[in-house]
């Protein structure tokens, strides 16, 4: 018994000790490098740390991190945190002062009051220094603005990926074309439901797959095409959340009434993203609203189990009001800021800044996002194609895709390609929704309200529309629920708003 | 034996067997369903929807999280921990459970609700990172053992066993000659084992299941252990978005891959069990003590 | 120490236990350095705390925090749905193990016995995400396993998921499922450290099996009992934050909230770090007074309790 112990100490530390010789000669490896260029007089690498979110269950290879310091003459320390515990991380690296010069995060709640409080850099006086970050998009750099001031650079985002997906085989055998309005979105709904599109004589299908998620799930996707507001929107020259608006109430009848006639799976305020997915999947339900981009793993399975299933995208539902338009993300993924504790020159700040340019070149925008061309992607015809070799990317290039700056089109990074007809359509809907896009007119505003009890007041109005939708609340209760809302700090909220509004327009 | 064979009893015995028999069924199943969905295809894990065993087996999922060697490497640093830990661990916590059982002990009183009082209330994530800050135990595998020595829970039923133990032990060690120490590793501990595998196990189960102090306290990834991996696999599988990130654009791993992670992640704590029950065989070691 | 006698008591005291007193230094220490050097953290509970200001940058207020906790509109309800979750852990689940642990230790196969053991604990490791994942497949109205049955025996369906009534039912039988076979260990340890000579001589007064276990198996493991329960009081409002969250919808709120998953939203999720620490702090103060009560009745009635 004592010897196993005595062993298993014994060789776990021994591992130990392997890992982190392994570390240090990786450090030692850069030194030399940087010779390789045959500069005479090699200028001694720039240290720069970046913390950054990990969306993988993998522990990221240093390969492409590495490939980085030796082309731009940098140590590069990155630090990982998987992004489940993010908040907590970066809240204790601000409360101990260990941030570092590059942080991925985002801008709101408390850390909108850390910028605020200028612990920040500006960095708007010196883009125009660097010839690529100056072609950052300015519509999206203005979303990312505090008091109309520029804290943050970008990875970009398409405006909205949202959109239709369904069951394309099913439509075909009744005779359904894709849903030019909501009607017709409702009449596909209804026949996926009752008449049979599986053909096996059962009534053991429905229409609409969703999830508990009113914001990324079907409902605000519906909602702005019915013609609510993005979060708020202006009535009568005001600022007013999106939910007083009479097209909200409209919406939750679409799908009280969808609810009540079982066109939509009845658990689903708490069906999770996968349990969402494995109806289209298992050919229970036949449409999907939300990001269109999930028509790819929607069909690798559903493919498995139905050779015959065919998935379709669509993006341009429009209500009554016959104009389409779509809820629209801030265009941006990642905002990266300078804190002023760890960057605490301007001459460190150019350094750093002169690296974040660098990212954007060509070259290594592919890396950070592809990776090494005939190693982890190829190109096709102007496109990335990945390697087929899925575990090996998400370790060794997918980690890197959050140090991505800008987009293809402002760093020339490729584009990616997909075989399947329907993803690569899903991309080119994602443009076309762009012109439609209705966006969040508070983003860049401030409201104290807002900062503390945001999560909060939305609650209220997240539990009402749930419980509407689900019959257990009438017009009424939903009325008081929103009556609830302004004496817990709504009526401020939006007098705020609407001050900072005033304050912006003038 | 007087009554062990009467009918009444054979009905109690089948009865209790019985109930046992199902609880443990209802117990498995799940867990079956984790087991049998790691080898599962996509297609059918979306089909049948509480899937025991699969109809085609595939080994894709174990072929995925072993194309690289991560998953191995947190193991190896989940081993150490978890060996290192509980060891030092018990050590301590023996010691403070054995001190604080002696009922002669000054301030005994005030000094055991010091550590009730811990369990109560805590200063938070903040003031503690700061600690272990300055105690030098930052990127090192000690700030996964050193912060958390004494479970105050497991201290506190160790010292309920020691009591339980007659005191005619101590006294007659005594009389041999023994000091503290020696009544505590001959007698004590031995006497005590149901007790130590117990607790022994409790805090191996925890030290296995460190994931938040790893993220806190280690900022180099290859240091984590494989419950930060596991909590990362099922968390992104749930499709849950903990981190307000505005775009959720990574797609879910696959359920068969997150289940044969959980599988590999918890099989060697799993396994950890059994070895330890050999030690609550009914009084098997009080009685050679005694002999 | 005035009085010259007690003085040198003390210091006999002292001599004759040296090395225990050595003993529990090292304990002593750690909980010095890591639990109590930290407590200054809830200083910020009276204050506005901002992480980049630091505690000696933020702001006082004084009882704000409190107050707006006190006087929060959902206060009453957070709080009885607490007491009540805690009253069906208490009364429904913690009894089970111990039952458990008596059925297993009248298995006469030792081979039976360790499998059994081997199985309920189980679903210990199994993280609530996953335990709750799971029930939805078992439990939901969209082709869940139970609604099928239920359907097939001409019955209607339930909707467990959405609905008040059964958040407290799925709840506690989660917790039962994945906790009673793991607490059971406790027990069985205890059990395993009873005198056997005990058993010898109540056979040999004629006592059966029963008879043993009433008289003989309960009082030999009533101190842990009595331990594990004092403990369990304690805990009186950590009900599980991350299982609750997961169980937590907008139907079920009225009887689901409890101060975690109420703390995260209002609090955590906004950054908002004093009002999560007073809380806390209030949480503490309960479970302390709940604590010092079990303790000092645990006394009264001849028990060691656990200070």
């Amino acid at each position: 018994m004592k010897r196993t112990w005595i062993i298993s100490v014994l060789a776990a530390s021994m591992m130990i000790s392997a890992c982190s010789s392994g570390n240090g000669q990786s450090g030692g490896t850069n030194a030399p490098s940087t010779n390789g260029e045959g500069n005479p007089a090699p200028e001694p690498p720039t240290k720069i740390s970046w913390v950054t979110p990990l969306h993988h269950a993998e522990v990221p290879d240093s390969r492409i991190e590495e490939l980085i310091e030796e082309k731009l003459n940098v140590d590069l320390e990155i630090q990982y945190i998987p992004a489940a515990t993010w908040n907590d991380r970066i809240n204790a690296a601000m409360a101990t002062g260990n941030l570092t010069d590059i942080v991925s995060m985002t801008i709101t709640g408390g850390n909108r009051e850390a910028i605020r409080d200028e612990q920040f850099w500006e960095i708007e006086p010196y883009l125009d220094q660097f010839e690529n970050l100056k072609k950052l998009k300015p519509e999206i750099l203005d979303n990312t603005r505090i008091d109309g001031k520029l804290y943050a650079l970008y990875q970009g985002r398409p405006f909205s990926r949202q959109g239709l997906i369904y069951r394309k085989d099913w439509a075909d055998k009744l005779g359904l074309s894709a849903p030019a309005n909501l009607d017709e979105l409702y009449e596909m709904l209804k026949q996926f439901t009752e008449n049979d599109p599986d053909g096996n004589g059962q009534q053991d299908t429905f229409g609409l797959a969703d999830r508990g998620d009113l914001v990324s799930g079907a409902f605000n996707t519906v909602a702005s095409w019915n013609g609510v507001p993005n979060e708020w929107g202006e009535q009568d020259g005001k600022l007013a959340p999106a939910f007083m608006f009479p097209e909200y109430m409209e919406t939750m009848n679409f799908f009280r009434k969808i609810r009540e006639n079982g066109y939509i799976n009845a658990d689903f305020p708490v069906t999770s993203k996968t349990d969402q997915q494995n109806l289209i999947i298992n050919g229970r339900a036949g449409a999907y609203i939300g990001c269109m981009c999930d028509v790819q793993s929607l069909y690798t399975g559903a493919s498995q189990l139905n050779p015959d299933a065919e998935l379709d995208v669509h993006n341009r539902v429009v209500g009554p009001s016959g104009e389409f338009t779509v809820l629209s993300g801030p265009g941006f993924n990642h905002p990266y800021l300078f804190p002023k504790s760890a960057v605490q020159t301007e001459e460190e700040l150019l350094k750093v800044l002169a690296f974040m340019d660098s990212l954007m070149t060509p070259e290594i925008a592919n890396l950070l996002y592809w990776g090494v061309e005939g190693e982890h992607y190829n190109v096709v015809d102007g496109h990335a194609v990945p390697v087929s070799d899925q575990g090996k990317l998400d370790r060794e290039v997918k980690p890197y895709n959050p140090l991505e700056v800008g987009e293809p089109t402002t760093s020339g990074r490729l584009e990616g390609k997909f075989d399947y007809a329907p993803a690569q359509k899903a991309i080119e809907l994602f443009a076309d929704n762009e012109p439609h896009v209705v966006q969040n007119p508070t983003l860049t505003l401030d409201s104290d309200t807002m900062t503390q009890h945001k999560e909060r007041l939305a609650q209220i109005i997240t539990d009402a529309t749930y419980n509407y939708i689900l019959g257990e609340m009438d017009e009424a209760g939903f009325n008081n629920a929103v009556e609830r809302w302004k004496s817990e700090g709504g009526s401020r909220m939006i007098e705020e708003f609407n001050e900072a509004y005033d304050q912006l327009k003038s | 034996m007087v009554g062990d064979k009467s009918w009444s009893s054979r009905m109690f015995a089948l009865i209790n067997g019985g109930l046992l028999g199902l609880f443990a069924l209802a117990t498995v199943l799940p867990f079956i369903h984790v087991f049998g969905s790691s080898f599962a295809t996509a297609g059918e894990i979306a089909a049948k929807r509480f899937l025991l065993i699969p109809t085609t087996f595939t080994f894709d999922a174990y072929r995925y999280i072993f194309s690289t060697n991560t998953i191995m490497k947190a193991m190896g640093v989940s081993v150490f921990v978890t060996v290192l830990g509980t060891f030092w661990s018990m050590l301590i916590s023996v010691m403070t459970a054995y001190g604080l059982s002696r009922k002669d002990i000054i301030g005994r009183q005030v000094i055991m609700f010091l550590f009730v009082f811990t369990m109560l209330f805590s200063g938070g994530m903040i003031p503690t990172f700061l600690v272990v800050k300055e105690t030098g135990l930052l990127d090192s595998y000690l700030s996964l053992i050193v912060p958390v020595t004494i479970n105050v829970f497991n201290m506190i039923i160790l010292k309920t066993f020691f009591q339980g133990l007659p005191d005619g032990l101590e006294e007659s060690a005594k009389i041999d000659g023994c000091n503290d120490w020696g009544i505590l590793f001959r007698i004590v501990i031995p006497c005590s084992m149901p007790a130590i595998a117990t607790i022994s196990l409790f805090y191996a189960v925890t030290y296995w299941n460190t994931y938040m102090h790893a993220i806190m306290y280690l900022s180099d990834a290859a240091k984590w252990p494989v419950q930060v991996l596991l909590r990362q696999i099922v968390i992104l599988a749930g499709g849950m978005n903990f981190d307000n990130s505005v775009y959720t654009d990574v797609p879910p791993p696959a359920q068969s891959v997150k289940m044969a992670v959980i599988v590999v992640a918890t099989m060697p704590i799993l396994l950890l069990y059994p070895f330890l029950q050999k030690h609550f065989t009914k009084g098997a070691l009080l009685g050679s003590v005694k002999a | 120490m005035s009085k010259p006698i007690a003085g040198s008591s003390w210091i006999r005291n002292l001599q004759r236990n040296k090395w225990i007193y050595v003993m529990i230094m090292p304990g002593l220490l750690f909980i010095l350095i890591y639990k109590y050097i930290p407590m200054y953290g809830l200083i910020i509970s009276f204050q506005n705390y901002r992480p980049y200001k630091g505690i000696m940058g933020s702001d006082f207020v004084g009882f704000e925090h409190f107050q707006r906790l006190f006087t929060s509109p959902d206060f009453w309800m957070i709080f009885s749905n607490t007491l009540i979750l805690f009253g069906l852990q208490l009364l429904i689940f913690f009894p089970i193990p111990i039952i458990l642990a008596l059925m297993l230790n009248e298995l006469r196969s030792e081979k039976y016995k360790r499998g059994i053991q081997t199985l309920i604990y189980l679903p210990h490791f199994m993280s609530w995400v996953i335990v709750v994942s799971i029930s939805f497949v078992i439990f939901t109205v969209d082709g869940g396993l139970i609604n099928g049955a239920l359907e097939s025996m001409g019955f209607q369906r339930i909707n467990f998921l959405l609905s008040e009534s059964w958040f407290r039912p799925m709840y506690i039988l989660q917790v039962i499922w994945r906790e009673a076979g793991w607490g059971t260990i406790i027990f069985l340890a205890a059990i395993a450290g009873v005198d056997p000579q005990l058993y010898e001589a109540a056979k040999m007064d004629g006592a059966n099996r029963l008879r043993q276990m009433f008289s003989i198996t309960l009082p030999s493991i009533k101190p842990v009992i009595v331990v594990l329960l004092i403990l369990k009081i304690g805990d009186v409002l950590e009900l599980g934050f991350e299982h609750v969250y997961l169980l937590l919808n907008a139907t079920n709120r009225q009887v689901a909230e409890i101060f975690d998953t109420y703390v995260y939203v209002s609090g955590i999720l906004q950054g908002q770090f004093s009002y999560s620490t007073a809380v806390g702090f209030f949480k503490g103060f309960v479970g302390l007074i709940l604590v010092m009560g079990a303790n000092w009745l645990a006394k009264k009635y001849g028990e060691e309790g656990i200070y």
